[in-house]
């Protein structure tokens, strides 16, 4: 009946009612909810702009409605003839070479692409110079023509019209690319670009038996043949053929993988920023219902029921939450389209701006949920209210948990957040880690608020005297912010230390080891028998050692244990062992840096049945063990190969690391190259050894790791940037909470300073008080955070990434430290105030 | 609802309000403290009562039990045929809205809210059907049909305690409870409420308890209730049947 009578219109009509006293409380809830959702929906607008412009741009990012593409060899006749039968055929090969300029003696390695007269079938090459492709490309003078990239310019200390050494070959710089259609698919690039015709490419003589180049063959169908269908036929009639085929639906699965974890992460950081906002969410409630003790017991005195007084005030929440909501939404489907001009720079494509529906409910859902899930709590207990506290403040309000419904309502909500991040996140394991994160966080630092506030209380200070026990009496009385503050800024900042120190990990391993460990040069495509040369070479280089030559071939599994490997369930981060094409190598001897921990090494003369031995994490994510079998199609044959062992390695240490070594004998009569690392004690020796190698053996690409790893450095400094702007913003949403628990405290702190100076106060004592309170919380909150974040970095480095976790302190400290700085110096704001208030007026108005 | 088990006082009819040895301690961090100390009390539908005594002498709290606000730590507690003990926090709101009219000494009336907003609150509450069309009419009983759509903090005291009369009789309760009407306003203003207030009780037919510190206000009532330490000390009951059989012939 009671339901019959309250139904939601009255209580929405009272709700509205309510609201007539203003907003003013409720700024900071607001705030708090349209930052998180602007963060889930920014980057989620983000990535589906991206995403759109991969199925826009699908064609020209692939080259073609379809690709089929080769490595170390063409197409043979009948291979060719399928292709040319389904629509235009547009023939590239790309590989890695080392380019010389002959005017300035400068040599630097490059990703060469010989193209043929049909390139691009999609989109435009746009050049500097007002020149077609075809004829700057065409021989002059019995001279064929380049283009270039404007870094190989940079590199070589050249200008167009200069000549170009590749291989055995020259050319004549003819034009700049200012735009290549195809570009941001090619995956990682050691080098600038060149660009030469295709017939152009035999008289460099880089392309040797086993050399490592791509061929690929890019379709232009006919409108009605879909490229579905000529994938089939290709896979019916080429069955054992080994290339690799795309279709410009998938044409980037690289950008598409980054991208699914980057904004997974990215939105995993929004949630923290919601969830730390969704604790300013559950003060601004709690405050303003402090605020309507009276109101609810007059209701209830006029015959209101707990369930009804529930509704009003839930639907206020969710009047307020879907104003934060809106704004949120508003601002996370703007940013991005507003700075779509920006972003064109960093991005390796155009983004397609627009409203993307599904991340924007998808923050809309995350940020109801949040409100929901923080309000209910406070919203329950004011509901209780009894009358009584009409008549007497000591009944109004116990410290009494809400009733049951309504504590399973608000684990149910946080069950549903979690449910959703997870089940809706591509790499689950990842998710969990960070629900787990985040649950343990807000877990400790409530459980370490209730403890400095228990402490407090039971503290009886022998010294100090009443500026300790006033700061004490704060952290522990009623309504104190000590919980509200810790939780806030302890989270947000736990994710800046595990942040900063996971940046300086990855920094650490790629700069800090260099130079005792790292090789100085990479030698791709080495023949076999330049070996020898080689080795001599190395040895007649002062200052040059550790030369360590392993033979290299290129091998794509195709099946698992006799199941094609498109159809195996990979762990998610094992999926690129069985994506395209893996260097593979074959061995006598167990290659350093490995150690066994399954099965055992063949011997140094085995000539059997092929074996393997694999790397332990790859095993594990694809489900292998000693004895399973493994196809690998090398050279267009499919070879089959037993495991023999399973292998640990550590893939930071810059050696030759390979996820499939095979026992020798089949595998060393299949045409190879060889792969070497050498080591130099500085940067003369290395000089020496570049010049005589590039010299010597110009069909050998020579790969500087420090250039390398500069690039790394490079890009691991961008991401650190976005990652860190992101975290940043769970500071900006602490630093809200903060400002609010100040708020809700600031009439208690007017009054209590008028009072104190009343009683002879100075305000040196209260302000000592201040700062020993929040010096207390800043203090307690940085420390956590600090050991928090480093305990959450490490995991993240050794579970998630793998690799070993070097502890550099220095950023995380200074922002642990920041941190509790700032909440010291707001805190320390706040209560300026209160000491600048002349009493007498507070009093009277009290 | 459950029956009252207090026992008739007068003739056939029921007492409206029938207390029995009724006990309310208060436990606080300084130790238990007695509000009300065996509190036995009747009273007959209709009937104006009066109760008088010190500050902290346990008026309000007596009210307020009455009322259903309070929880008793023992005794019975009959009120409007219904046993208050025995009824939930929601059901004793359900049980207020049909049957108990309560003004307060400081009006409590709800600030975003307007004057007839605030009357139609209980009407509200009850599901009546012309809430608005009833609360205007109790607003101009009240002489301030003119201030309908006026905040509390826009009327003065003595209107603010008559929106408070008005939202009290709006749902014409059996039983009407006015803790201190005059307490907040000045003396001119405070007689001007009393004569609506009994004005209004008559009307309805409502019985009325009154709590008060002035002795002569208490006079205007059937009967006068003494209470002083949680305990009843004084009850002029005798002059009860007389009132209320004067008030019947009128």
């Amino acid at each position: 009946m009671a339901a019959q009578f309250l139904s939601p219109p009255l209580s929405l009509r009272f709700s509205l009612r309510e609201l007539r006293g203003g907003l003013r409380g409720f700024r900071l809830f607001v705030a708090c909810l349209a930052l998180g959702v602007a963060v889930i929906a920014g980057i989620g607008t983000l990535s589906a702009a991206i995403v759109a412009s991969l199925e826009q741009n699908g064609r020209s990012l692939l080259g073609g409605d379809i690709e089929f593409r080769l490595v170390q060899r063409p197409a043979d006749a009948a291979q060719q003839a399928f292709l040319r039968r389904r629509g235009r055929l547009s023939e590239t090969v790309t590989m890695r070479a080392m380019a010389h300029a002959p005017n300035s003696d400068q040599r630097t390695l490059v990703e060469l692409k010989a193209i043929d007269g049909a390139y691009p079938l999609y989109g435009e090459l746009a050049l500097e110079q007002p020149i077609a492709l075809a004829d700057a490309l065409a021989p002059r003078d019995g001279v064929p023509g380049a283009v270039v990239d404007p870094q190989t310019l940079l590199r070589l200390a050249a200008k167009p019209g200069d000549p170009i050494e590749l291989g055995d070959a020259m050319f004549e710089i003819r034009g700049v690319i200012a735009r290549e259609p195809d570009k941001a698919t090619q995956g990682l690039t050691l080098g600038p670009r060149v660009m030469i015709g295709l017939d152009a490419l035999p008289a460099t003589g880089l392309i040797k038996p086993g050399s490592l180049a791509y061929w690929h063959y890019r379709i232009g169908l006919p409108p009605g043949i879909a490229a579905a269908e000529v994938e089939a036929a290709a896979k019916a009639d080429f069955a054992a053929v080994g290339w690799r085929i795309r279709t410009w639906r998938d044409g980037s699965p690289g950008i598409r993988r980054f991208l699914g974890r980057a904004s997974l992460f990215l939105v995993l950081v929004g949630l923290t920023a919601l969830l730390i906002g969704g604790v300013g969410v559950a003060n601004a409630v709690h405050a303003h219902l402090d605020g309507k003790t009276t109101t609810i017991a007059t209701l209830k005195s006029l015959g209101a029921t707990t369930g009804f007084i529930f509704r009003v005030y839930l639907w206020q929440t969710l009047l307020l939450a879907a104003i934060g909501i809106v704004l949120g939404l508003v601002l996370g489907a703007a940013l991005p389209n507003l700075a779509a001009g920006l972003l064109a720079a960093i991005l390796p494509l155009p983004l397609v701006p627009g409203i993307y529906a599904a991340p924007l409910w998808l923050a809309a859902i995350y940020g109801l949920l949040v409100a929901l899930a923080f309000a209910i709590w406070p919203l329950a207990r004011a509901a209780d209210i009894r009358p009584a506290a009409l008549y007497r403040d000591l009944v109004a309000r116990g410290r009494r948990w809400p009733r049951p419904p309504y504590v399973a309502a608000t684990f149910l909500l946080f069950l549903a957040l979690a449910g959703l991040a997870v089940l809706g996140a591509e790499e689950r394991p990842f998710a969990l880690f960070f629900v787990i994160g985040a649950v343990a966080a807000f877990l400790l630092f409530r459980a370490v608020a209730i403890g400095i506030a228990l402490a407090a209380r039971h503290v009886r200070p022998s010294r100090g005297g009443a500026r300790l026990k006033l700061a004490l009496a704060s952290l522990h009385r009623p309504g104190a912010a000590t919980s509200a503050l810790l939780l806030s800024l302890g989270v947000s900042l736990t994710l800046l230390v595990a942040v900063a120190l996971v940046e300086g990990n990855l920094q650490a391993q790629v700069q800090d080891r260099l130079p005792g460990d790292v090789p100085a040069f990479f030698f791709l495509d080495i023949q076999p028998d330049q070996r020898q040369a080689l080795t001599d070479m190395v040895k007649a280089t002062p200052g040059t050692h550790d030369l360590e030559i392993v033979p290299n071939l290129r091998g794509r599994i195709t099946s698992i244990k006799g199941v094609p490997a498109d159809r195996i369930d990979a762990a998610p981060d094992q999926r690129w062992v069985l994506q395209g094409d893996r260097g593979i190598t074959f061995a006598r001897d167990l290659p350093k840096g490995s150690s066994l921990i399954a099965g055992q090494w063949w011997p140094a003369d085995y000539n059997g049945p092929p074996l393997v031995s694999i790397e332990a994490r790859a095993a594990r994510g694809l489900g292998l063990e000693v004895g399973d079998t493994l196809s690998v199609n090398v050279l267009g044959r499919e070879i089959e190969a037993t495991v023999a062992n399973i292998r640990q390695l550590d893939w930071s240490s810059f050696g030759i690391n390979y996820v499939l070594v095979f026992s020798p004998g089949l595998m060393e009569r299949a045409p190879h190259t060889l792969l070497a690392t050498v080591k130099a004690d500085d940067a003369a020796a290395e000089a020496a050894l570049f010049r005589s190698a590039t010299q010597r053996f110009r069909n050998v690409s020579v790969v500087r790791i420090k250039d390398v790893l500069s690039e790394l450095n490079a890009i691991i400094a961008k991401l650190g940037l976005a990652i860190r702007s992101a975290a940043g913003v769970t500071l900006i949403a602490g630093l809200l909470v903060l400002a609010g628990a100040l708020a809700a405290e600031h009439r208690r702190r007017l009054r209590e300073g008028a009072v104190l100076k009343a009683l002879g106060a100075t305000r040196r004592d209260i302000l000592t008080a201040h700062l020993i309170e929040y010096g207390l919380i800043g203090l307690c909150g940085a420390v956590l955070a600090f050991l928090l974040g480093w305990a959450v970095a490490w995991a993240m480095t050794t579970h998630m990434m793998g690799s070993s976790f070097f502890f550099a302190p220095g950023r995380a400290a200074l922002t642990a430290l920041g941190g509790g700085a700032a909440t010291l110096l707001l805190g320390l704001a706040g209560a300026w105030q209160a000491l600048a208030a002349k009493p007498a007026p507070l009093l009277r108005a009290t | 609802m459950a029956p009252s088990k207090a026992k008739p006082s007068a003739g056939e009819q029921r007492a409206i309000v029938a207390l029995s040895d009724v006990h309310l301690t208060l436990t606080s961090t300084a130790g238990p403290v007695n509000i009300l100390r065996g509190i036995d009390l009747n009273v007959m539908p209709g009937e104006h009562v009066g109760i008088v005594g010190p500050s902290g002498s346990g008026k309000s709290t007596l009210l307020a039990v009455i009322a259903g606000l309070e929880r008793v730590s023992s005794g019975k507690v009959d009120v409007a045929g219904a046993d208050l003990n025995g009824l939930s926090e929601d059901r004793l709101a359900l049980w207020r809205r049909n049957h108990v009219g309560i003004v307060f000494q400081s009006f409590h009336l709800i600030p975003t809210m307007t004057a007839l907003e605030n009357v139609a609150v209980p009407l509200e509450l009850a599901g009546a059907a012309d809430a608005a069309g009833r609360a205007q009419a109790a607003l101009a009983e009240v002489g301030l049909g003119h201030r309908q759509a006026h905040y509390p903090a826009q009327l003065s005291g003595g209107e603010q305690q008559r929106v408070a009369l008005a939202r009290a009789v709006a749902a014409r309760p059996a039983l009407l409870l006015v803790d201190e009407p005059t307490g907040n306003l000045d003396g001119g203003t405070g007689q001007a409420i009393i004569d609506l207030i009994f004005n209004e009780a008559g009307k309805l037919g409502s019985t009325l308890i009154l709590i008060t510190h002035d002795d002569k206000l208490a006079a205007r009532c059937d009967r006068v209730l003494r209470i002083e330490d949680g305990r009843i000390i004084g009850d002029t009951g005798d002059r009860a049947a007389a009132g209320l059989q004067r008030r019947t012939a009128d």
